[in-house]
């Protein structure tokens, strides 16, 4: 028997019509019994009756908006690509922004200390001179002095397909600490040079670069524990592609 | 979504927007409400759902975007009132449809229900959504949805029939 009345929850399920058809009809059945109560569950059921017809039309005001989905649509596309180029219009600013702070940056430093100066000022002393530390010309001899001074640098590259031919290596030393210069030079007497340090105190993370200094021109690069730079002359074309065979190398 | 005739359609957006109107009070901020929750979905409406799975669904997230302008709408009002602005208190309905909630009495006692739980009685007793799908849409646990539910038809039935009150809108002109 207590298994027939019905919970209150069960009764407003009665009212939404949300019981099982036999439950509903237990309920129904109860109901009967029960006048007092199926009264009050009447006036439930009369009042959302009274709801729905005082409710009908009421989202259908005059002046609501339509809503075309199709339109809808058109408009959440264009808005989604005027987004995006919002997106890249902002990505290019900044871009620009970080570029020109760069260059900014390279402008103000360079008014104090060119990149690699010290390159450039090692080759005019030494790579014209005798006085190298070692003489070698074998790429391979010049390697293993490298390594041995220079532990974590990669492969020096035989440079004979540019016509150059190692002559000599110089330990020298800066207030970065030791540095290495490598001369190589080509049949006609022509001579360039290898330059690699620890990184400066304001070209941590050197940009790749070249720039004309005199007669000179010097290539830098950063890789590794090393700051690089290939000095040659300025009118030498086979500068660019040494240039590009150490960095790969190195 | 695209599934719906226009007939289909135009009557699911009447459901939404008298929804949102008793929710929001305001034509136009329904009118708002209804329009984002057709972006909304139609930005996420990958899965395919069939009619009645879609109705609630949509009245689902009209709701949580109704209580997340009610947020905004509370922290602008915050922020008001830090710069000695006093706070309004929003209650009268906006427009022709306070005409419209005058006229009918039942319309009146429905009026003075908490927001709760007219939004309630309207996804459960007009719109027809299951307990549970009430309970999805109001992000309320399905207890709370009966006992809201029981209170809501409670305050109603006293509302109509019982202590004849005042009526709580009133045009002053």
């Amino acid at each position: 028997m207590t298994r027939l009345i019905p919970s209150e929850d069960e009764l407003h399920a009665y009212v939404d019509d949300r019981l099982t058809p036999p439950r509903r009809a237990e309920v129904q059945a109860w109901l009967a019994a029960n006048p007092q109560e199926a009264a009050r569950i009447d006036a439930w059921r009369n009042d959302a009756r009274r709801l729905r017809a005082a409710l009908a039309g009421f989202g259908d005001q005059p002046g609501a908006a339509q809503l075309d989905l199709g339109q809808v649509q058109r408009r959440l596309r264009q808005r989604r690509q005027r987004r995006l180029a919002s997106a890249a219009v902002l990505l290019l600013a900044l871009g620009v922004g970080g570029l020109g702070g760069w260059q900014a940056r390279q402008v103000t430093l360079a008014g104090n200390e060119l990149p690699m100066a010290d390159a450039v000022q090692a080759h005019r002393l030494f790579a014209g001179s005798e006085a190298l530390d070692i003489q070698a010309s074998d790429p391979t001899q010049l390697r293993d002095w490298l390594g041995r001074h220079f532990n974590r640098v990669g492969q020096l590259p035989d440079l004979t397909g540019y016509g150059f031919q190692p002559v000599g290596a110089r330990l020298l030393s800066n207030e970065q600490g030791p540095a290495a210069l490598l001369v190589f030079q080509d049949r006609a007497g022509q001579r360039i040079s290898l330059f690699l340090r620890s990184p400066g105190q304001h070209y941590e993370r050197m940009p790749q670069g070249q720039r004309v200094d005199g007669q000179l021109e010097a290539r830098y690069w950063s890789h590794g524990a090393y700051n690089f730079a290939l000095v040659s002359a300025a009118d030498d074309v086979r500068g660019a592609g040494v240039g590009e065979a150490l960095r790969l190398g190195l | 979504m695209h599934d719906l005739d226009e007939q289909q359609w135009r009557e699911l957006l009447q459901r939404l927007r008298r929804f949102a109107l008793w929710l929001t009070r305001e034509p136009g901020s329904a009118d708002d409400l209804v329009q984002g929750t057709v972006e909304r979905a139609l930005a996420r409406s990958s899965q395919q759902r069939d009619a009645d799975a879609l109705r609630a669904w949509l009245f689902t997230i009209l709701y949580r975007l109704f209580l997340d302008g009610k947020r905004r709408e509370r922290l602008h009002a915050r922020w008001l009132s830090w710069f000695g602005h006093a706070e309004r208190e929003e209650e009268a309905f906006g427009g022709n449809i306070e005409n419209i909630v005058l006229a009918q009495a039942d319309l009146q006692a429905f009026a003075r229900l908490s927001a709760e739980q007219r939004a309630l009685l309207l996804l459960v007793s007009i719109e027809g959504l299951s307990y549970k799908e009430a309970a999805v849409a109001l992000q309320i646990p399905i207890g709370t949805v009966m006992s809201r539910l029981s209170r809501a038809r409670a305050a109603l039935r006293e509302l109509t029939e019982g202590n004849p009150q005042p009526p709580a809108l009133r045009r002053l002109k």
